[in-house]
């Protein structure tokens, strides 16, 4: 594909855009009629705003516009103000990039110009640590071969640096302004797009056409580290940009009550119209029987309508009156809630890591009930599980063991070292060092050694290891607390100081680590003796004398296997096999990667509210099996672990196979893996299966196997194995892999997940999960990013799960209960009214009324139970996670929930329309003037409303903080004070026909009979609902009910397994063939300021060799390099 | 050491407040339904309603009430309204009755209403609050179809409430005798809400009424000008006549009574109605047949709880039963779950 741009520096014919991005919406201007269309886009608003055209048409009209207007004002306003906030936001962030200066070569000289500026053609002057302005193509760099490197976190997440090199003849272009500016190189390439990975296209410059690829491109949004200057020529700018072409493409996430909310609104609007054809129906009837005559006398000439038409125009006048069955207020109270919900979990101390001023935060407010509903937790493990802060903390040399792990019944003081707050429990170890036991000193020389470290000289002398991996850091470092500092490295040497002594050491050949040989030596010497060592980074250190004609004739065959093209790595790895041989083990080593504080009580506490937890990790089997023990998921009194490892599909089937026939028994059978289709739609049905099998397992299946696992055929075989176990762990999986399971998961079991990881790898899993939780950890803040939800600890979940989650979920089913209640019970008296005035569509209540119940009288005190309520109290949801239960269960709202609260709300309006009405028939005041007149029986039925609703909101609020009260009382005062406003002289005189119920409420409020009405009207709308709740509460208690009274006490988990720690192992290749080739090396002289930015490895090199040379990996997986420990 | 004070600062800020609010632990009022709180509540609700109930019953029995309905008994007249052009035509019937019990203390006169749909929304709304206040007499805004007449002239009162205004006249005579008559006296007065006489309608502002009224013309179904409407009290003329003023509170329900007269208690009605022979003496102006409505008249006493209605005495009384009922049962309940609690714990 080319032709969408060609670009050339003289002759300026581009794409005309500029540099100038627009994450903003709006403009001043263009706000309003932006802003107001989005939001009728939505389905509520646009009902509404279909209500307010009909409630136009005079026929129709059978409410003032104002009842309408006024509520649907104040929705478009709450969301427009918010939406403008976040727009000022863009606004001010997009004026801080597109205002953010960069070096562009104008008119052969270089001059700082505003990003917005920069033009598609533009050459650029790129320094250290700058953000890349726009897409360019990299001509020349300050580094030999015209290497750059950048890191693309701002991009993809990935935190490690890559290398793009320039092509050879225009990196000769160096830093030559004058030669940079006649640069008239042409580049035809593909059109814009969001392929971060992909680049096609091709420089025609001189007379030649020079092919360009990923490599030679720089994307906006990068960093260029380690490099002090490179130039490039803008290719894409401005919103051309690959960064710009990805952006904005985020899912957005729905609750499950989202969802159901949607449906239900749905079916009151079938109901709604039902209602409108009944009495639409009740309309024509009636003017035919009754109506005719009646209206020929009351309106004398008029001509007589149709009766079927009349019933037409009623149907209209009662969808208006009866629209507030949709409740406008309702998805603007339910995203208050949820904020209000977001904002304790931000504020929660118990969720706040103080070690790092780390907050919990509630990245995403629209999911908080959803927490409350998980059935499935899938964890990565480094990180998450773990620290992953490696330790070195025990040791064999020698056949001597040193180091114990800590233990609180003998205290031991630990050897404090003076780098990096470094413990080491065993003093023996330093006695020998000091004795000068050779074979001790040679393990840690070899520790100093052997490695792919990088050692920056900060000011102050201050040596800082950069690490590739945090295992690989901890040997050092520890090497370097007993005494062997690795000092400095260049391509050809090593330099050590040796209990004080410097020593060099040249170095000879650097056979790096990789996933076949799962080792890493070092050859090198020096003056005095030869050396030569291999280090397994796992455990086994060893080394090998060499002398020099061995040394001499295998260098002769790697440089040959080096030169072999077909079969070079063969060659390579054989040539290693030769020398890695014959060698004398000297020690172990241990790495400890530490559980993080509080993760077996969580998980313990997370199972009981049977909530499964699955273990995704990168890690291989050894390592993650030895952290599901650790932190009790796996234990020893389990009856069965089943370990999936087959190779091929066959394999794989065979093994779930076994699995089942040992759950099962030999019985179920297994079917031939081709009848998946049937098998989905069981497991769709229920977990009948699941009931029967009794007993612990656990499966443990790595990534290849999980590959084959995850093919149709066999997903669903998979799956029910997987459902059926207590404890699921997969290894070795591919982030691909993490978020193919969650949507297995999600799929199939209808269930709600949620992911919690921290690397990047994790993204994936937490993006397709319907909650993602971050851990803002030492992987940088990737999946924080990507997440809905993020603390610093692993434990804090318990908290946001059992705690925050059950809570939100509790709040909003109850709010949503009463929501649909309140608004039956208040619109359903005009449907009773309607077969008393003749299906005239006339209200009962006051239009001023019908305006403000929903927003004034009512809102408050039910967004206050929404937010406060408690049905038990944090420590009691803590110590019981069975009260859980009903979350996952969809217990407290649900379509049945919906139907009760329904019935509720009809039986409430019924009686509130039927006992006025039984009293007025035939009633006088105590003065015998009437009071059975239209505003007394409209204010009555009111009050009832306003009373019987607020008693009810009183009834379901179970936690009477002080501002349930001011809202509750408040209300109700709020009612009376506002029915006696619109009912006084003063209003009556300004605005006669706006307010006709001139001294309405002082006459009839001051009634015996009308109050005995609201009485009896309350007492027989919430008896019924006391005397059920009481018998239920009786007869079926719910776990809350019983938790309620039960004081609450502190339970510890049983540690059922004998605890085993967890030891980390790295089994990825370093960068070894960088540091060797001494491509990263900066030549000292040339460029004595520059200093190391950040860790720096070639990433795209290993990644190839790691595609070239593994062979285990099912898919080859090279768009997500980010391969984590 | 100044950038170490900030960091502590920052620390601080970073760290939520400990606040009862932020922590959700805001000291509350946990309310759940024991039994204790239930049961005897609806012990006591159930025993006040049962008492209500009975008094409520007592007082309404203790209210006399007599109810005529006429459009039968005037059936002359009836027929004779059911055609317009008999527009002006006078029809007058007589309706004997016997109250059996005397009527002690104040008696109230309404009319009543079968069938008519007061509460018609195209009715209700037919009217102009601003014109009856007297400030702007030709404003007839709203008042569709009865805003101007054939001329363009606009109607005061306008509007269709005030066009179907009640007009029969109905007089009450007591015969202690079968040859002596006696009518007996009614004052039109008081029979209207405090408010609606005194803010909500008021007569334009002039020493003359039916000049006030100059520019305007009457409703079509009215014989006479709203400011001749009691040509024997000049204050009870305009949009002030009492009459008009009780029409214009319009009803709730299709059928209703509204208060006509009291009666004065004077001569030997001093306390109230003896029980003897009476008659009304009809006008009939009104028809109801048209629209198949029926009218009659009530005479009754009132006490505290208002009228005869049984239906609020009645109503607490079963709820009050039903809650005793209720609390019954829920105590059976709760005692035999206790029971097996108990037996189940031990």
């Amino acid at each position: 594909l080319s032709g969408g741009l060609s670009s050339s520096l003289n002759e300026e014919f581009c794409l005309d855009d500029n540099n100038r991005i627009h994450t903003s919406k709006y403009n001043v201007l263009t706000f309003l009629p932006i802003n107001l269309f989005e939001q009728f886009q939505r389905v509520a608003n646009a009902y509404f705003l279909f209500l307010l055209i009909l409630q136009l048409i005079p026929e129709i009209s059978s409410l003032s516009w104002f009842t309408t207007i006024v509520p649907l004002v104040l929705v478009l306003t709450i969301t427009a103000v918010k939406d403008a906030t976040d727009d000022y936001f863009r606004h001010k962030s997009d004026n801080q990039v597109n205002n953010r200066l960069s070096e562009v070569l104008i008119n052969g000289r270089l001059q700082s110009e505003k990003w917005m500026n920069v033009m598609a053609g533009d050459i650029i002057k790129l320094e250290n640590n700058q953000f890349v302005a726009a897409d360019l193509l990299l001509l020349s760099s300050s580094e030999p071969h015209g290497l750059c490197y950048i890191e693309t976190a701002e991009l993809d997440g990935e935190t490690n640096l890559k290398v793009r090199h320039a092509l050879p003849v225009t990196s000769e272009l160096g830093t030559d302004i004058s030669r940079l500016a006649k640069f008239d190189g042409v580049v035809a390439c593909e059109p814009p797009n969001n392929k971060l990975d992909k680049f096609t296209g091709d420089l025609s410059w001189k007379d030649n056409k020079y092919p360009l690829n990923n490599e030679k491109i720089i994307l906006r949004g990068c960093v260029l580290r380690n490099t002090s200057w490179c130039f490039g020529m803008v290719i894409f700018a401005g919103p051309d940009t690959k960064l710009m072409q990805n952006s904005g493409k985020t899912k957005f996430k729905r609750t499950s009550i989202d969802r159901l909310m949607n449906t239900l609104v749905l079916w009151i609007f079938g109901f709604l119209v039902c209602m409108g054809i009944i009495l639409a129906i009740g309309n024509s009837i009636w003017e035919h029987q009754v109506g005719d005559y009646f209206r020929a006398f009351l309106f004398q000439d008029e001509v007589v309508k149709n009766s079927i038409f009349s019933g037409f125009l009623t149907f209209w006048s009662y969808i208006i009156i009866l629209n507030t069955v949709v409740p406008i207020s309702l998805y603007v109270s339910v995203e208050v809630i949820r904020l209000g919900h977001s904002y304790f979990i931000n504020w929660d101390r118990k969720m706040y890591y103080s070690k790092k001023e780390t907050l919990a935060e509630a990245r995403t407010t629209t999911l908080n009930e959803e927490l409350g509903q998980i059935e499935y937790v899938f964890s990565d493990k480094t990180g998450t599980l773990t620290q992953n802060i490696m330790t070195f903390n025990k040791c064999s040399i020698n056949g001597k063991t040193y180091g114990k792990l800590f233990s609180p019944l003998k205290k031991i003081f630990p050897l404090l070292f003076s780098y990096n707050k470094f413990q080491f429990y065993d003093h023996s170890l330093v006695e020998s060092i000091k004795l000068g036991d050779p074979k001790v000193h040679e393990f840690f020389r070899l520790l100093a050694l052997c490695h792919t470290v990088m050692p920056e000289e900060k000011n102050e002398g201050k040596l800082i290891y950069q690490v590739q991996s945090p295992d690989e850091g901890a040997l050092v470092t520890a090497a370097r607390n007993f005494g062997f500092i690795f000092k400095s490295r260049t391509p050809e040497t090593i330099t050590v100081e040796e209990m004080g002594k410097v020593v060099t050491y040249q170095l000879l050949a650097f056979l790096d680590f990789n996933n076949i040989r799962k080792r890493m030596s070092v050859i090198g010497t020096n003056d005095t003796f030869e050396f030569g060592g291999e280090g397994l980074r796992t455990l086994a250190i060893a080394y090998r004398d060499l002398n020099e004609e061995y040394f001499k004739e295998w260098f002769k065959l790697l440089e040959e296997a080096n030169r072999e093209f077909d079969k070079r790595d063969e060659c390579i790895a054989a040539a290693y096999e030769e020398i890695e041989k014959d060698m004398m083990l000297l020690g172990a080593t241990a790495i400890e990667d530490k559980l993080q504080d509080g993760v077996i009580e969580t998980i313990a506490s997370l199972s009981l509210a049977n909530i499964k937890i699955w273990v995704l990790t990168g890690d291989k089997q050894e390592t993650a099996m030895n952290i599901g023990y650790s932190c009790n998921m796996l234990t020893d009194d389990m009856n069965e672990v089943f370990i999936i490892s087959g190779h091929s599909a066959a394999e794989v089937w065979e093994e779930l196979k076994k699995a089942k026939e040992i759950l099962f028994g030999r019985s179920t059978g297994f079917t031939n893996g081709y009848a998946f289709c049937e098998k989905l739609q069981e497991l769709k049905r229920g977990s009948t299966v699941e009931e029967s099998v009794t007993g612990d397992y656990a499966l443990i299946i790595n990534g290849h196997s999980l590959g084959h696992a995850l093919e149709a055929n066999l997903q669903s075989e998979f799956l029910e194995i997987a459902c059926i176990c207590k404890t699921v762990i997969c290894c070795r999986v591919t982030p691909l892999q993490k978020a193919q399971v969650v949507e297995l998961v999600k799929e199939y079991r209808k269930a709600v997940t949620l992911a919690i990881g921290d690397g990047a790898n994790d993204i994936s899993m937490i993006k397709s999960a319907h909650i993602g939780v971050g851990i803002s950890g030492q992987e940088g803040m990737q999946a924080v990013l990507a997440s809905d939800y993020s603390f610093a600890q692993f434990r804090y979940l318990q908290r946001l799960l059992l705690v925050h989650g059950r809570w939100s979920y509790f709040r909003m089913c109850k709010f949503l209960c009463y929501f649909f209640y309140k608004n039956f019970a208040f619109t359903l008296v005009h449907f009773w009214f309607g077969f008393f005035c003749g299906f005239s569509a006339q209200t009962v209540y006051d239009q001023w009324f019908i305006t403000l119940f929903n927003i004034v009288y009512t809102s408050l005190p039910i967004l206050a139970m929404g937010i406060f309520d408690q049905d038990v109290s944090e420590q009691n949801s803590m110590d019981y996670p069975n009260l859980y239960r009903p979350g996952q269960l969809n217990l407290l709202f649900n379509k049945s929930k919906f139907f009760i609260c329904i019935a509720h709300g009809v039986y409430t309006s019924f009686a509130l329309f039927f006992i006025p009405y039984g009293v007025f028939y035939n009633l006088a005041g105590e003065d015998g003037k009437h009071i059975a007149d239209y505003q007394s029986f409209a204010v009555t039925i009111a009050t009832s409303l306003v009373i019987v609703v607020s008693v009810q909101i009183a009834l379901d609020t179970s936690y009477w903080t002080v501002i349930n009260h001011v809202f509750i009382w408040g209300s109700v005062a709020t009612y009376f004070s506002i029915l006696f406003t619109m009912h006084s002289d003063g209003i009556f005189d300004v605005f006669p026909n706006q307010f006709p119920f001139v001294g309405n409420a002082r006459h009839s409020l001051t009634q015996k009979n009308i109050w005995l009405v609201i009485l009896l009207t309350t007492v027989v709308s919430v008896m019924p609902v006391i005397a059920f709740r009481f018998i239920k509460v009786d007869l079926y208690p719910t776990l809350s009910d019983q938790a309620r009274p039960l004081k609450s006490h502190r339970r510890q988990p049983r540690r059922t397994s004998s605890r085993r720690s967890g030891y980390a192992f790295a089994h990825q290749e370093g960068y070894g063939e960088l540091i060797t080739s001494g491509k990263n090396m900066r030549v000292k002289n040339l460029h004595p300021t520059s200093g190391l930015g950040k860790t720096m490895y070639n990433s795209t090199s290993w990644i190839e060799n790691l595609c070239k040379k593994t062979t285990d990996t099912v898919n080859s997986f090279s768009l997500d390099r980010t391969v984590k420990l | 050491m100044e950038r170490n004070s900030n960091d502590v600062r920052g620390l601080l800020s970073r760290m939520p407040d400990n606040t009862a609010f932020k922590q959700q632990r805001l000291p509350a009022w946990r309310s759940h339904l024991t039994a204790w709180a239930v049961l005897p509540g609806f012990f006591t609700t159930g025993a006040f309603f049962l008492g209500m109930g009975i008094l409520l019953i007592l007082s309404a029995k203790s209210v006399k009430e007599i109810e005529i309905t006429y459009t039968s008994m005037c059936s002359n007249c009836a027929k004779l309204r059911e055609n317009a052009s008999n527009f002006y035509k006078e029809c007058t019937c007589s309706v004997p009755f016997f109250i059996p019990e005397k009527m002690p203390g104040n008696v109230y006169m309404y009319y009543k209403l079968h069938n008519f749909y007061q509460n018609l929304r195209r009715y209700t709304i037919s009217r102009n609050n601003r014109q009856l206040l007297g400030e702007d007499i030709t404003n007839v805004e709203n008042c569709a179809p009865f805003q101007r007449d054939s001329n363009g002239i606009p109607i005061a009162p306008c509007g269709a409430i005030a066009n179907s205004m009640f007009n029969d006249t109905i007089l009450l005579s007591y015969y202690p005798h079968s040859s002596t008559r006696i009518n007996v006296p009614l004052l039109s007065s008081g029979i209207t809400w405090w408010t609606d006489k005194h803010i909500k309608f008021q007569n334009p502002r002039s020493n003359n009424l039916p000049s006030a009224f100059t520019g305007t013309t009457k409703p079509p179904y009215w014989r006479k000008p709203v400011y001749q409407l009691d040509p024997e009290n000049p204050e009870n003329n305009g949009f002030l006549n009492n009459d008009f003023i009780v029409w214009m509170r319009v009803a709730a329900l299709p059928t209703f009574k509204k208060l006509y007269r009291r009666i004065h208690r004077t001569g030997p009605f001093a306390n109230g109605l003896p029980a003897g022979n009476y008659s009304f003496d009809i006008a009939y102006n009104f028809p109801v047949t048209v629209f198949k409505g029926e009218k009659g008249v009530v005479l009754s006493t009132v006490t505290w709880s208002g009228g005869s209605n049984l239906f609020l005495g009645i109503a607490y009384l079963t709820t009050g039963a039903v809650m005793w009922l209720a609390a019954f049962s829920m105590t059976a309940v709760h005692l035999k779950m206790k029971k097996r609690n108990i037996v189940s714990e031990s």
